[in-house]
């Protein structure tokens, strides 16, 4: 939770397990074999949260991880970034955050001039997702179900 | 502003929890007839992460059952059961598991024994508190923990959760009992103690 990662090491697979209403923000340059991933948890900053907490907001991770990618060598357009999570887990109970997140990260992500090639956000389920660094591949798999390619 | 809980802080808090627990204990057991045993609960200050990892396999199917708490104290009540126990917790009551009552039955379950700590940590601090109706989920225990984790977190690094599990006698079936106040809600909370 709050974590980033990004690797161009094939055969390495970044995980973010058991997403809720957070969003797991997947970014993968496929030409230049850099992948990333986010696991944001609230949409924006709210007082000054620890340097080490930073990335768990998306107006600061959204940048971090974009940034970061370039760094390692990918190319802003060649970049392709998928949305996972953002569910509503306990209807009517108050706790929309799910939805706030997604827009939040959409927004953000657009801003950055990255296209949005895949979603899988919204609904009630909890959904684990997987980035094959090897081929920029994104999976999905929501509580119950069976993994899924959701961006090849 | 990164808040720090001293041991006395924790030690207080946890006392709180096992007050609370103990009538949520009580309460369950008039529910369901049976004996039921309460763990010593634990008062965590955990990072966001560190706190769903404490919690448990993220991947693991788990029934969650929230009631949120509003008044003097902003914050939530998390059941989190096995969707084997809360089978248990059906039949005990006379429902059939996985019938279209059982999701209301558990849901009932969490809003007697959830108020009923949410009543003890009003009596002993002197808050207005009351609980609000539960929702129910079935899903991963990372995806339940974390986005009430998420709802509570505001600008805090810090989650506070203070944890204790109820055991029902001669079922082998239990529940965990998760107390996750707002950051404003632990001051509040540790001033009505004098030990903000």
């Amino acid at each position: 939770m709050g974590e980033l990662a990004i690797s161009d090491t094939p055969g390495e697979v970044l995980v973010s397990l058991g997403l809720g209403s957070c969003i797991g923000l997947a970014v993968v340059d496929k030409r230049a074999g850099v992948a990333g991933l986010a696991h944001i948890v609230l949409p924006a900053t709210t007082g000054t949260p620890k340097p080490e907490a930073m990335n768990k907001f998306a107006d600061h991770a959204v940048p971090a991880l974009v940034d970061g990618m370039v760094e390692r060598g990918a190319s802003r357009v060649f970049m392709q970034a998928a949305l996972v999570g953002g569910a509503s887990m306990f209807a009517g109970a108050g706790l929309e955050v799910g939805s706030r997140n997604a827009d939040a990260v959409r927004e953000l992500v657009a801003s950055r001039r990255v296209p949005v090639v895949a979603e899988a956000v919204g609904g009630s389920r909890g959904r684990t997702v997987k980035v094959d660094v090897t081929n920029g591949t994104v999976s999905v798999r929501e509580a119950g179900g069976t993994e899924e390619v959701l961006a090849a | 502003m990164s808040i720090e809980y001293t041991d006395v802080q924790l030690d207080a808090l946890r006392e709180l929890a096992n007050i609370g627990s103990g009538k949520a204990s009580t309460a369950l057991s008039m529910l369901l007839g049976r004996a039921v045993d309460i763990s010593v609960p634990k008062a965590h200050a955990l990072s966001f992460a560190d706190a769903v990892e404490a919690a448990g396999d993220h991947e693991q199917e788990v029934t969650g059952i929230v009631l949120g708490i509003v008044g003097d104290l902003d914050g939530v009540v998390l059941l989190l059961i096995t969707p084997e126990d809360a089978d248990t917790v059906c039949e005990i009551l006379g429902v059939e598991p996985g019938s279209e009552y059982a999701p209301s039955a558990l849901g009932e379950v969490a809003n007697i024994v959830g108020s009923s700590y949410i009543n003890a940590l009003a009596e002993m601090t002197g808050m207005a508190i009351e609980p609000t109706p539960p929702a129910t989920a079935t899903d991963m225990l990372g995806a339940i923990v974390e986005s009430v984790l998420a709802s509570q977190a505001h600008a805090g690094d810090v989650a506070l959760m203070l944890d204790s599990e109820l055991a029902v006698e001669g079922s082998d079936c239990s529940v965990a009992f998760m107390l996750v106040p707002s950051q404003d809600g632990v001051g509040e909370l540790l001033g009505r103690l004098g030990l903000g």
